[in-house]
């Protein structure tokens, strides 16, 4: 009872842990110097969604993230939907091509997405409002943004996969080893 | 068609992603929307942990500030301090100045009023004895100073020169013991000498008992001897006593000059048209210009005759 529980708790819990991250990231990382060193929280929250979570479960809560993040945001409406929904989908159909299975690869995934999410997202203002500047200021802490990115995903995934395991959500890693076995023997290794 | 639903499901769920974000966007306002409900509840869980935040690192920064780099503060306060002790030197050195100048001022006001011709001299040394008031002043012969000159301060008469060196010279006050000065009693126009008696009063003597003198009355400098220029303040009487019987009665006289205070001095080397005498006593008398009076009354006690 109390695992279906927790396991039902998960999906708001996330949410909440996202509204939290949110409220850390722009009230802390909002101050000089911090500023220039901002992880996007949301953004990584997104990523764990596309490695661990369905389809739709993963787009809807995509969904509710980029609505925190624009709630959080003086951005046009949409643009956060349309930029996280990206990086949701093309990451997923990176997983289908690409053996994203450990934490390194999820923070290789983490720092690529970082400059996709951003090329996205000034692409998507570029469309709205043409100015040199949005670019300009991208490119300033494209790279820098995205090593902050890889970092924080490195501790973030950790936490929730933490979060994962508590909540009933993920395997154990016991009982995740041994499916792995299973699974190798059946293919015949 | 609940078949095609679960055949095209995925395809399906992408299309809305899809089109949701492309619904959503608002590309003619582009302005922050008003919140929603949800957008309210959203921010009411965030603002209170934004809130938070932001205070910890206020209160962090400004305990950073206030502590680690007290420090800093520390060698601020030290090299302040110095700057501190540097400036009330300096504001002392100049209030010093500034007291000199105005002492100065009136001495020279004084100079002027008499039609002195003088040396300003400062106090270097007091007297090694107590019973005796004698000063140093750091004028000597090779100033001009010269034995028996009249030493004088705006407030009156400080005393007459008893020795000289080269560079400094000997003063004995009116407070002396052996000093001794013509005086006349500037309301009544009585006579007497000043002799010093302590550190802070002196005695008008050989002043008849029928003379009017009161409490309160100003003693000024006679002519006679030589040594002062006549009308130059000696002191206030501050106590008479008058016998029944006798020929003179005792006064006291508070110097007009603060001895306790006495910084610099004039030292007289003219007065008007009159050069005052090397030494009056001998052979400088044809330059006292007051009438005659007793010998005793002009003598100066110990000095040579």
């Amino acid at each position: 009872m109390t695992r279906i529980i927790l396991r039902a708790l998960n999906g708001p819990g996330l949410i909440l842990l996202t509204a939290f991250g949110v409220a850390v990231q722009t009230s802390l990382f909002g101050r000089w110097p911090l500023s220039y060193f901002q992880p996007d929280v949301v953004l990584i929250l997104v990523l764990w969604c596309a490695f661990q979570r369905g389809f739709l479960e993963g787009g809807v809560l995509t969904f509710l993230f980029a609505e925190i993040a624009e709630i959080h945001s003086s951005v046009p409406q949409g643009t956060f939907f349309i930029s996280y929904m990206s990086v949701y989908l093309l990451v997923r159909g990176a997983a289908q091509l690409l053996v994203i299975r450990d934490l390194s690869s999820y923070v290789t995934v983490a720092v690529c997405s970082s400059v996709f999410f951003k090329l996205a997202n000034v692409t998507i203002l570029q469309l709205l409002a043409p100015t040199l500047e949005v670019w300009r200021n991208m490119i300033y802490l494209l790279f820098l943004g995205a090593a902050v990115e890889g970092l924080a995903a490195f501790w973030v995934f950790r936490w929730l996969e933490q979060y994962d395991l508590r909540t009933f959500r993920a395997k154990r890693n016991g009982e995740s080893a041994d499916e792995e076995d299973f699974q190798l023997q059946s293919e015949g290794f | 068609m609940i078949k095609y639903l679960k055949e095209y499901r995925f395809y399906i769920i992408l299309f809305l992603f899809l089109l949701i974000p492309v619904i959503t966007i608002d590309t003619s306002t582009r302005a922050p929307r008003d919140y929603r409900f949800y957008d309210r509840v959203i921010v009411t869980l965030t603002a209170p942990v934004q809130i938070t935040i932001s205070w910890l690192f206020d209160q962090t920064v400004s305990g950073f500030q206030n502590y680690i780099y007290l420090w800093n503060t520390r060698r601020d306060n030290i090299a302040l301090l110095d700057e501190n002790r540097r400036l009330l030197n300096a504001i002392a050195s100049l209030r010093e100045s500034e007291q000199e100048n105005i002492r100065l001022k009136k001495l020279l006001q004084f100079e002027e009023k008499f039609n002195l011709d003088s040396i300003v001299a400062r106090v270097v040394a007091k007297d090694v004895s107590t019973d005796f008031r004698a000063i140093r002043i750091n004028r000597g012969e090779r100033s001009g100073v010269k034995k028996n000159m009249a030493v004088i301060t705006n407030e009156g008469i400080v005393g007459r020169v008893l020795r000289t060196t080269a560079h400094t010279a000997d003063v004995v006050t009116i407070l002396d013991l052996l000093s001794a000065v013509d005086a006349i009693v500037e309301r009544s126009r009585a006579r007497g000498v000043v002799e010093g008696l302590t550190d802070d009063t002196c005695q008008l003597r050989y002043a008849l008992r029928t003379d009017d003198i009161q409490i309160g009355d100003i003693l000024v400098s006679g002519a006679l001897g030589g040594v002062f220029p006549k009308g130059i303040p000696i002191g206030v009487v501050s106590k008479v006593e008058r016998k029944p019987y006798g020929i003179t009665q005792a006064v006291d006289v508070r110097p007009s000059v603060d001895f306790s205070r006495l910084e610099e001095v004039m030292v007289i080397t003219r007065a008007g048209s009159d050069v005052f005498p090397v030494d009056p006593f001998a052979g400088g008398s044809e330059l006292i210009m007051a009438p005659p009076v007793p010998a005793s009354a002009t003598k100066t006690k110990g000095a040579p005759q």
